[in-house]
């Protein structure tokens, strides 16, 4: 799908990586393989597809690495989440022409997967693409109607960075270093 | 006296001008601020178009803005945060320190808040026993030495990595190597306890979008995520202009405003926040979040007519990337607490007249800034009027009062020429001129020449074409009028022999340094007199054209904005033609190629960019037969007008900083001239390089005279 490559390009440009995935499974097995390359000893998860959560979890579970994921009791946070390397969440829907992941959380235990742990991985699945930042603007005040007390839309377009110093190009400054996309095509 | 407000500014600059090593520092990251945007724009559909969709959204925003507020307010309650509305800085530093105190608050992690700044809220808080951490890497280095930002998006650019490396060690007690990558692998594990353990989340607001009652906060490094999620309570700075009604709206400046700063489209993060979210599950957990609007000034801004137009601003930056000046001296010496040129009308409506004209002198009036600006903001004619009120109070210093009577000295000069150019030579002279005057001795003047050019095209004796095909009406300005009248000729006699009836209507100059230095009622009393002349012409159905590019960029742009109300204004405008857009039009028949195997570097002065950047003089001359390269920097020479006429730091001495790179570009390209159509720039240029300096019409044959 051209907007999937849109995308991926942008994306990739501003130095993320993107994966395709065939479905839940598939995508769970890509997540674990990101996992054993950043030597996670923990895993924080947001809300993600069942199917997903459940293969990911027996993997991890026969690799000793352990997940946590919500509910998220209040007291054990932040630690609970900035103890693990790796956070994994879903969009709702992804901008092709800006490279952008658009999360959304009425809870911030959910929102910090995506913040505090060095690699961030995001599922999105290939029918939730839109073209342009500003197809976004109608899609976003939908999403304010509809929850009517708090809630947090996050654009997310690659790793965290920084041109404080000289202008130059730095990651991993404070939010995650690494950045993967797995689009799930559920065809 | 008049010029005490500038004796430290020129200290200032003299430092920064001998400061080589800072200075190139900030030449290289304002350099690829410009070219980033730039080629960005190039991808962006629509390229510059936003601008206007932005100045358009802006307007009517504010237009709208207490009704907006409203709705911004109830809407933002309804989900559950506070929201304050505070008059002026001392009513926000309150509310935040009773906020802090009820929750008995210890450690307060910030991300990037320049309104925290124009507020100065830091300091009580700090005074009260927090502590306070900026968690924007550029902020925490300032705050980390005691400064204040240096431009408005890059807060810590003129630190080098070593320097950065140094302030880490001293933070941290332990030795941090110089590079940025060591530098970072410090600052991650420095910072993230501070995101773990603040009470309070201190946050700007970029946008704030009134249907919703959402707030947009945009970063690269996902310090406001974690600033605004984990801390138990949330409070958010946001000035009042920053909220606009819809979604689209609010879009449009997520994506004009990193795309003006660095090219980027969004910033790699950004938050929109309702409400205030839980943190987990469980009851009693006390999450808050608090929104601050403030005032401080700007429902004064919005009923100031000339000022107002500030409010626009998005805070990019782009217009400190562009500026020459701010380009050499940075944003401690331009600058107060907002630096750059739009610093210059925030200062004065929210620190102060004072403030704001200890560096308004700095504005050299390029022009360059209002080319840029995302909302169109006309920051040239808003600084115009800060130095106006400035001078009405205090008066205008010396050499600006000479430069601004400038085309009464070059009618002296001329009138008793060529005596006046053995003067001009003479070294005791200029050195008396520079102490009386303010005119620096360094600088080389053009000769004078007599009979003016007026004179001599009334004398001519060649007829207009007897069936003209076209009238045209010259605009002949000082130079072409007192130093070089041969030029004006050949104009004329370009425009005739392509069938143009040629008049030169009643004119004085165009009166620019009057726009320059800050005397905005004598500039309208000029531009009154000249459009009051030039109108007929255009009524007769005469275009205008000039051979001096400010000259026509005061009839096509200034004239219209000083005289907003005249109908007069806008027609001259609008029969306004840069010269050789004007000689592509109506010359045609280029068999000939006088200028065949000639290979020139063409310069585009700063008030030429409006008007076709130069591309029509380019094509003239290679429908000459020449080469022509353009060669620039993306600002400007250095010259602005008559600035660099001015004695010492704040004039030829800066000017002479602001144009040396633009100096060894020329020089590095392999031509044998520079042809430039300002008269200004030609004397700045020629000095600077000792490359002759040519009018593209001067490079022809000199016509029949006649």
């Amino acid at each position: 799908m051209e907007l999937i490559q849109q995308f991926a390009k942008r994306f990739e440009s501003l130095k993320g990586v993107v994966h395709t995935a065939s479905g839940d499974g598939d995508a769970a097995r890509i997540a674990l393989s990101i996992c054993a390359d950043a030597s996670a000893r923990a895993v924080a998860l947001s809300h993600v597809p069942r199917p997903f959560q459940a293969t990911f979890a027996e993997g991890c579970r026969d690799s000793g690495v352990t997940v946590v994921a919500p509910p998220y009791p209040h007291d054990t946070l932040p630690g609970a989440i900035d103890g693990a390397q790796v956070g994994v969440s879903m969009a709702r829907f992804a901008i092709a022409q800006t490279g952008t992941l658009v999360e959304v959380d009425v809870d911030d235990a959910c929102r910090i997967v995506s913040c505090l742990p060095r690699t961030h991985i995001c599922l999105v699945r290939n029918a939730d693409f839109v073209a342009e930042l500003y197809d976004a603007a109608p899609r976003l005040r939908t999403l304010f109607q509809e929850n009517e007390r708090n809630c947090v839309v996050s654009f997310i377009s690659g790793p965290s960075r920084t041109g404080d110093i000289e202008m130059k190009l730095t990651l991993g400054v404070h939010g995650p270093e690494q950045a993967h996309v797995i689009v799930i095509d559920d065809a | 006296m008049s010029d005490e407000h500038i004796t430290k500014l020129k200290e200032d600059i003299q430092a920064a001008i001998a400061d080589p090593t800072r200075r190139e520092a900030l030449y290289t990251c304002m350099k690829r601020g410009r070219d980033q945007r730039a080629n960005a724009l190039l991808d962006w559909p629509g390229g510059a178009a936003f601008r206007e969709d932005v100045r358009a959204a802006k307007d009517r925003c504010l237009d709208q803005q207490d009704e907006l507020m409203q709705r911004f307010i109830a809407n933002a309650e309804q989900r559950g945060a506070k929201v304050f509305v505070a008059k002026d800085g001392p009513a926000a530093i309150e509310y935040v320190l009773n906020v802090a105190k009820k929750r008995g608050a210890k450690t307060v992690s910030k991300s990037k808040s320049l309104t925290t700044e124009e507020i100065e809220l830091n300091v009580p808080l700090e005074e009260a026993g927090l502590r306070v951490v900026e968690t924007d890497l550029g902020e925490l280095i300032i705050q980390l030495v005691d400064e204040r930002p240096y431009h408005l998006v890059f807060p810590s650019i003129h630190k080098t990595a070593k320097e950065v490396a140094e302030i880490f060690t001293k933070a941290t007690g332990k030795p941090v190597p110089n590079d940025i990558e060591s530098i970072m692998g410090v600052v991650r594990p420095y910072l993230r306890p501070i995101f773990l353990e603040s009470d309070i989340g201190l946050t700007g607001a970029n946008v704030g979008v009134a249907e919703t009652g959402a707030i947009a906060i945009e970063t690269n490094e996902g310090n406001a995520r974690l600033v605004s999620s984990i801390g138990d309570c949330h409070i958010c700075v946001m000035g009042m202009e920053k909220i606009v009604e819809t979604m689209e709206e609010a879009m449009l400046m997520v994506a004009a405003h990193p795309l003006s700063a660095t090219g980027q489209c969004p910033t790699t993060y950004v938050t929109w926040m309702a409400g205030r979210s839980p943190m987990g599950e469980g009851e009693g957990q006390e999450r808050e979040s608090h929104i601050v609007i403030l005032d401080n000034g700007r429902t004064a801004m919005r009923e100031d007519e000339r000022l107002k137009e500030a409010l626009r601003c998005i805070r990019c930056g782009a217009c400190m990337n562009i500026c020459p000046t701010y380009g050499v001296v940075g944003g401690h010496t331009f600058g107060h607490i907002y630096p750059g040129p739009i610093g210059i009308p925030w200062t004065a409506a929210v620190h102060g007249l004072d403030a704001a004209s200890t560096f308004s002198p700095l504005c050299i009036s390029c022009g360059l800034c209002k080319e840029i600006c995302p909302a169109e903001i006309d920051i040239p004619l808003i600084i115009a009027e800060v130095k106006h009120r400035h001078m009405k109070e205090h008066g205008a210093p010396k050499a600006d009062r000479t430069m601004m009577a400038a085309d009464r000295f070059a009618w002296l000069g001329s009138a008793t020429a060529p005596v006046s150019n053995w003067f001009l030579k003479n070294p005791l002279f200029r050195r008396v001129l520079e102490n009386v005057a303010g005119v620096d001795r360094r600088r080389t003047l053009p000769p004078f020449s007599r009979p003016t050019f007026t004179k001599q095209f009334a004398r001519r004796t060649v007829a207009q074409p007897a069936a003209p095909n076209r009238k045209v009406a010259l605009f002949i300005d000082v130079y072409a009028n007192y130093n070089a009248p041969k030029l004006g000729m050949a104009v004329v006699d370009h425009l005739m022999r392509a069938g143009c009836d040629v008049s030169v209507p009643k004119q004085t100059s165009s009166g620019y340094p009057y726009i320059a230095y800050g005397d905005l009622e004598k500039a309208g009393a000029v531009a009154r007199r000249n459009v009051a002349s030039m109108v007929l012409a255009a009524r007769e159905g005469r275009d205008i054209v000039s051979p001096e590019p400010t000259a026509a960029y005061a009839l096509k742009k200034s004239y219209p904005s000083l005289l907003p109300d005249s109908e007069d204004a806008r027609l001259v405008a609008d029969h306004t033609y840069e010269l050789f857009e004007y000689l592509l039009m109506v010359q045609n028949g280029h068999d000939a190629q006088p200028l065949k195997g000639r290979r020139f570097g063409f310069h585009c002065s700063c008030h030429q960019r409006p008007l076709g950047s130069g591309e029509a003089a380019m094509e003239w001359l290679r429908k000459q037969g020449a080469e022509v390269e353009l060669i620039e920097t993306g600002t400007c020479c250095g010259m602005g007008g008559t600035f660099g006429l001015k004695a010492g730091p704040l004039g030829y001495d800066l000017s002479q900083a602001v144009g040396q790179h633009l100096f060894e570009a020329f020089l590095e390209a392999d031509i044998e001239a520079i042809v430039s159509e300002s008269s200004v720039c030609a004397i700045q240029l020629a000095e600077g390089t000792g490359i002759p300096v040519i009018h593209p019409l001067e490079l022809l044959q000199p016509p029949q005279q006649g």
